[in-house]
């Protein structure tokens, strides 16, 4: 039991509290709930929603594939480089999203420094396209992936490995059946936040992919599109969007940050 | 450096770790099991890693059964998944994502008899449950199937015991003795209590500061310990003090005569309590080592008396019951203490702790 903190210190924490739900609650209080249902069915928001639940699912998925090796390949690393390759891998968390979309272009676009050797090869361009989409999720959800499964993995005793080494065990093995299954709630977490920061994803997606209706025309980018044009289906879209990312971390919520 | 295969175990392991600088020798033979005693940080734990090959020699050899797996002389190191040695760590590091069942499966041998492994141990209702849900002594027993199910060449324990209640300890000790004599070829069993190492090895192995202070067997090294920390062990009386001649004098200038001491540094002198004798009257012949003491107070453990004695010494001594009875011991007696010089141990060279 904590002591209870002085009066003026409770007043500016329900501020703060106010703070984030006013704007919250000023978006519920005008969202058209009887159209509700209509709003969400038109094609503009089908199509957003579709294309939406598919990309930022493949994201996650891709930001797991790419991100749980380099946590394992982190977490044996200590000292310089370590922190070093720790801040490149966190930068994508806290750069300007239109930076990161940017950036996307110069190294996987047309004319790219990898784009222009992979169309070349391949055929395959990702700009504009809804790999192209997947690709900018990937970039911003990978870093969730990898501060949680990094963050379990570093917690974890390692003595667990020698155990199980010790009854014959080989790393592969070591890795698939004691590893990965002892972490196996910060899998689980990393996907979902991945897949949250993935869905709400705009800056990356609008520089990198576009915004083309039915192709690469995600959620935030239709409810920027409709504030323009047609609000009331702007705050539908939003109620969406609020809905998932609130049922995510209230879900995730031991894993996000101790209860207790 | 020996490749007789007479051996099961034959290592010398050279690491430094930190502070410590190990540096062990031992050979176990097939069948027999072999506990590691010393204070902490003596490097027992880092004994059993170095063997496993979770921690790299400096210089050495590990040989088992012939077999050598690492050699850094030779540039020979195997994984330590190739050992085939198993391990009983001492919180047992149950692999909490399994159930019993999958964990005593989870490196079980082709040929493995489980179910007579699981009978011994007494592990049958508890293959359902989560390591979660099992109490310490579980866990042991658990730990050790698992081991076992690998049909190890060799199993080595860190302190499989030192988590378990005194009740659960000596049921717990017993189904180890069991399982370790119907499985095995040899064991090397890290343990602090004596009650342990006697009733389940047959050679003790006392490791102090990284180096063998004693390797015998457990009457040996209680009729005989050579080193100030397992004399303190096994509850002998210590006394630190400077030698001169064949005696040692204490700082208080108290001497006592031993059987042969040559040094003229500081000597720890160690006394097994049961040689201490007393006598209400000055001994006839009046041996070297006899004083004049007082009681200080008894204590009747069964059929023992420990006596606790001040005067030029402060000592304890063992004695029957009924002879404590019979010198009508109490706080205050004044009494004569006497101590052959062939029962006083020293140890030369051991720094105290």
């Amino acid at each position: 039991m904590r002591a209870q903190p002085p009066v003026r210190i409770r007043v500016i924490a329900f501020g703060a509290l106010l703070f984030i739900c006013a704007p919250l609650v000023s978006l519920l209080w005008r969202v058209p709930w009887s159209r509700l249902v209509d709003l969400l069915t038109r094609e503009v928001v089908t199509d957003a929603l579709l294309l939406s639940l598919i990309t930022s699912l493949a994201a996650a998925l891709a930001a797991l594939a790419l991100g749980v090796p380099l946590a394992l390949y982190l977490t044996r690393m200590n000292g310089f480089s370590a922190s070093l390759i720790r801040a490149v891998v966190v930068l994508p968390m806290i750069l300007p999203p239109v930076v990161g979309g940017a950036a996307l272009l110069f190294a996987f676009g047309r004319n790219g420094l990898v784009g222009s050797a992979v169309s070349d090869l391949t055929g395959l361009v990702l700009p504009y396209t809804l790999t192209g989409v997947i690709v900018a999720n990937t970039f911003v959800a990978l870093p969730f992936v990898i501060l949680t499964v990094e963050g379990a993995l570093r917690a974890s005793d390692s003595r667990f490995e020698l155990a199980a080494a010790t009854l014959g065990a080989n790393e592969s093995r070591v890795t698939f059946r004691v590893v990965l299954p002892m972490v196996r709630p910060a899998l689980i977490a990393g996907g979902f936040l991945g897949w949250a920061r993935a869905l709400g994803e705009f800056g990356a997606t609008i520089t990198f992919a576009g915004n083309i209706q039915g192709k690469t025309q995600t959620l935030p980018l239709a409810v920027f599109v409709a504030l323009e044009t047609d609000r009331d289906a702007a705050l539908a879209m939003s109620v969406v969007l609020i809905s998932v990312s609130l049922l995510i971390l209230v879900s995730l919520r031991d894993r996000w940050w101790p209860v207790r | 450096m020996s490749t007789s295969p007479e051996f099961l175990l034959d290592a010398r392991v050279v690491l430094d770790r930190g502070d410590l600088h190990l540096d062990v020798e031992l050979q176990v033979h097939h069948g027999e099991v072999v506990a590691v005693m010393g204070p902490n940080g003596a490097g027992k734990t880092t004994l059993l890693n170095a063997l496993l090959g979770w921690l790299p020699l400096q210089s050495g050899w590990v040989l088992v059964d012939g077999e050598t797996f690492e050699a850094p002389g030779e540039g020979i190191v195997t994984a330590t998944h190739r050992r085939g040695l198993g391990m009983v760590f001492q919180d047992g590091l149950l692999f909490p994502h399994l159930k019993v069942a999958g964990n005593i499966e989870f490196g079980a041998a082709p040929n493995a008899d489980l179910a007579s492994l699981i009978e011994t141990l007494e592990v049958s209702n508890l293959l359902e449950k989560y390591p979660s849900e099992l109490s310490a002594g579980q866990i042991q027993r658990v730990a050790l199937a698992r081991t076992l199910a690998a049909d190890p060449k060799m199993v080595l324990l860190d302190e499989p015991l030192a988590a378990l209640d005194i009740a659960g300890r000596s049921r717990a000790r017993e189904l180890i003795g069991t399982a370790l004599s119907e499985n095995l070829s040899g064991a090397l069993l890290v343990t602090h209590d004596p009650a342990d190492a006697f009733a389940l090895a047959q050679r003790v192995l006392v490791l102090e500061n990284g180096r063998v202070a004693q390797f015998d067997s457990p009457s040996a090294i209680q009729s005989e310990p050579k080193s100030r920390w397992i004399a303190d062990l096994m509850g002998w009386n210590i006394f630190r003090g400077a030698g001169r001649g064949s005696s040692v004098v204490m700082p208080n200038g108290t001497e006592i005569a031993t059987a042969g001491l040559q040094t003229d540094g500081e000597v720890s002198v160690m006394i097994n309590p049961v040689a201490v004798a007393l006598f209400p009257e000055r001994p006839v012949g009046s041996p070297r080592n006899s004083w004049l003491c007082r009681v200080r107070g008894v204590q009747f453990l069964g059929d023992i008396a420990r006596v606790s004695l001040s005067g030029p010494l402060t000592i304890y001594a063992d004695i029957t019951s009924s002879a404590a009875a019979e010198l009508a011991l109490k706080e205050g007696t004044e009494i004569w203490v006497t101590v052959k010089a062939t029962e006083v141990h020293t140890d030369a060279h051991s720094n105290g702790d």
